[in-house]
């Protein structure tokens, strides 16, 4: 029982990370219509920047807390500059920013060499509760992700801001012809989405450490809860990121992990083949 | 796709005379390729050979990837996959059979890239729905990812180191040296390109390219849209099997890497940086970059990857068309179909229409 109840909560602080990685995902694939290669090496940069905050001498809840604005500044540079460019383009954006992507993971090899870095957790030990321990880092984490997922909710769909961003995901032209400025938009949009991913490298490095491949697992099951999860909507990610974020965490206790990995995506890429809008398919939330 | 809307279907047909001088580009850049080929080992030294041996078999899968992205518009992030469980069977048949002649080996590598290339674009490609852009992309580099993970920790396949001691290839009692085995590369190479060349040339590769840019309008004249990317994926599975197999030998061992994400989208980028659609860019892109890579990896070690990234995402903003575009017309790199002289354009634009 003890094990199952822990099990269970290490199963949701990783279904977490996930939830923060896809969130920007899948606002930046609903919007602009582009798939960003570019994600996880977003999340690569907020560990770095948390990294680089707390060896210069920052505690590291505070380079916890910027590392977000450092990723996000990165991200409104990069829109400005090449993304915007691929907007209605799906196939160059992707080569376009898988090239983006080489750039920043390389550059960060460059910076920490081919090594693990470790950052401590500004948080440690555990809070016992009827007996059972959880790591406070990982219950951090997920009362953060609540917290995100929370406020862009409600900053989506009780602000007047929320309701440009709406209008102009659900129809671009009409957002115009309103007077709305979609390339605002779109750079904030981008912009938001590239300081999730940073804050997402933030908090889970002192859990996975630095190092400069730390993106790619993430980027690929980040695409497939976009995926699964159906692009087009605020709530198809989440739960998206939520199922393959958990079944991915939960079946190693079961199956060995590779295996349990490899059939993550083959069940993944099933079930789009079934359902191609994703597992919401029709309703919109 | 890439051609599509700007240069629209105009280019397609050979259509009214033009100045013949201006058309004959292409087949020039491709004898300089082949003939330097040709005469290569004579002029460097041994080393040099063994890494010229190792860019032909690379150009072979960038080939396998111009042919499914730059003819059909598909986007394959798993071209490495195919290329490296070659690679993997072949050594496994050095390694248990003992098996190591060229005459079993090279239809084994091909066998083994096309059936699991069909499997993989049968699943993708067929079916009800007719499936999008992004979810080929992401299935193909999902299933290279998977079968990395897989190859790097199944004790069988050598785990994270691979499976070393690939022997040298044989024919008979006849061992391959680095000289021999440079000149059975450089004759696959040279009939694949050839046999390619006539594939995307015929008029099969007019519905490909019908497919690339105006797959709708293809289907509403009646063309099976995912039959023709099937055979089309599936040939191109084959020829990179052939390439991993190739490359297997070539390197004396197989590693889980060689069918990784990383190595799929090293091609993609290949043929970006050389041209898409022409055959024979995406060979100038291996040579360039990996000749680059080559002589500055050394010095730069750590700054070369980030400056081939730069170079590459602003070819891809800026010269969408490549190096090739640099040297040919848009007109001939678009190319024609068919019989050239009498038949063709008239042949190519009423079996279309």
């Amino acid at each position: 029982m003890a094990t199952a109840l822990n099990a269970l909560f290490e199963i949701l602080s990783f279904t977490s990370i996930m939830v923060l990685i896809v969130l920007g995902l899948g606002i930046i694939a609903s919007m602009m219509g582009i798939f960003n290669f570019a994600h996880g090496e977003f999340v690569l940069l907020g560990a770095y920047f948390t990294w680089l905050g707390h060896a210069h001498g920052a505690p590291v809840w505070l380079a916890m807390a910027l590392a977000p604005f450092a990723v996000g500044l990165i991200g409104f540079v990069l829109e400005r500059l090449v993304i915007r460019r691929f907007y209605d383009r799906p196939v160059m954006a992707m080569l376009g920013t898988y090239a983006l992507a080489v750039v920043i993971r390389e550059t960060v090899r460059g910076l920490i060499g081919g090594l693990y870095l470790n950052v401590p957790a500004p948080l440690v030990g555990s809070l016992s509760l009827g007996g059972l321990e959880f790591a406070q880092w990982r219950l951090a984490i997920i009362a953060i992700t609540l917290l995100v997922i929370l406020c862009s909710w409600t900053l989506l769909a009780m602000t007047s801001f929320g309701l440009r961003v709406r209008a102009s995901l659900e129809n671009p032209a009409l957002a115009r012809a309103s007077g709305i400025s979609t390339k605002a938009i779109y750079a904030i949009t981008f912009t938001f989405g590239a300081a999730l991913a940073g804050l997402a490298g933030a908090l889970v490095v002192p859990i996975f450490s630095l190092f400069a491949d730390l993106g790619l697992r993430f980027l690929i099951q980040g695409f497939l809860g976009v995926m699964l999860g159906g692009v087009g909507s605020f709530v198809g990610p989440i739960l998206g990121a939520g199922v393959v974020g958990s079944a991915s965490a939960a079946l190693p206790w079961v199956i060995s992990p590779v295996v349990a990995d490899v059939l993550v995506f083959v069940a993944a890429i099933g079930v789009m083949k079934l359902l191609p809008n994703g597992i919401l398919a029709g309703r919109r939330v | 796709m890439l051609n599509g809307g700007r240069t629209g279907p105009a280019p397609l047909t050979a259509g009214a005379p033009t100045a013949p001088a201006l058309r004959r580009r292409l087949p020039l850049v491709e004898w300089a390729v082949f003939g330097t080929f040709a005469v290569l080992p004579f002029l460097l030294a041994d080393f040099l050979t063994v890494f010229a041996s190792r860019l032909m078999i690379l150009a072979l899968l960038a080939i396998s990837f111009d042919l499914v992205y730059g003819f059909a518009g598909i986007m394959s992030f798993g071209q490495a996959l195919f290329f490296g469980a070659a690679g993997y069977s072949v050594a496994l048949l050095a390694r248990d059979l003992g098996v190591s002649s060229v005459l079993v080996v090279m239809p084994a590598a091909l066998g083994v890239g096309l059936v699991l290339s069909w499997l993989v674009s049968s699943f993708l490609l067929l079916g009800r729905h007719p499936p999008s852009v992004t979810f080929v992309a992401l299935g193909t580099l999902t299933a290279a990812f998977a079968a990395e993970e897989l190859a790097r920790s199944w004790y069988y396949l050598g785990g994270q180191n691979g499976i070393p001691g690939v022997p040298p290839l044989t024919l008979g009692h006849f061992e391959f040296s680095d000289l021999a085995f440079y000149y059975l590369v450089f004759g696959l190479f040279a009939t694949v390109y050839l046999l390619c060349r006539a594939l995307v040339r015929s008029q099969f590769g007019l519905a490909l390219a019908g497919i690339r840019d105006q797959e709708q309008r293809l289907g509403f004249f009646g063309y099976r849209i995912d039959t023709f990317k099937t055979i089309v994926f599936t040939i191109a599975g084959a020829i990179a099997g052939l390439a991993g197999g190739l490359y297997a030998y070539h390197e004396g061992f197989v590693w889980p890497s060689m069918m990784g994400v990383v190595l799929s989208t090293q091609i993609v980028l290949y043929c970006l940086f050389g041209g898409v659609g022409t055959l024979i860019g995406a060979v100038l892109g291996v040579i360039a970059i990996e000749s680059a890579t080559y002589a500055l990896s050394e010095q730069l070690p750590t700054i070369w990857p980030v400056v081939l990234g730069v170079i590459l995402l602003v070819v891809i903003l800026f010269r969408p068309t490549g190096l090739i575009g640099l040297v040919v017309s848009e007109r001939e790199r678009t190319g024609d179909f068919g019989r050239p002289g009498s038949v063709a354009p008239r042949g190519a634009s009423s079996d279309a229409a």
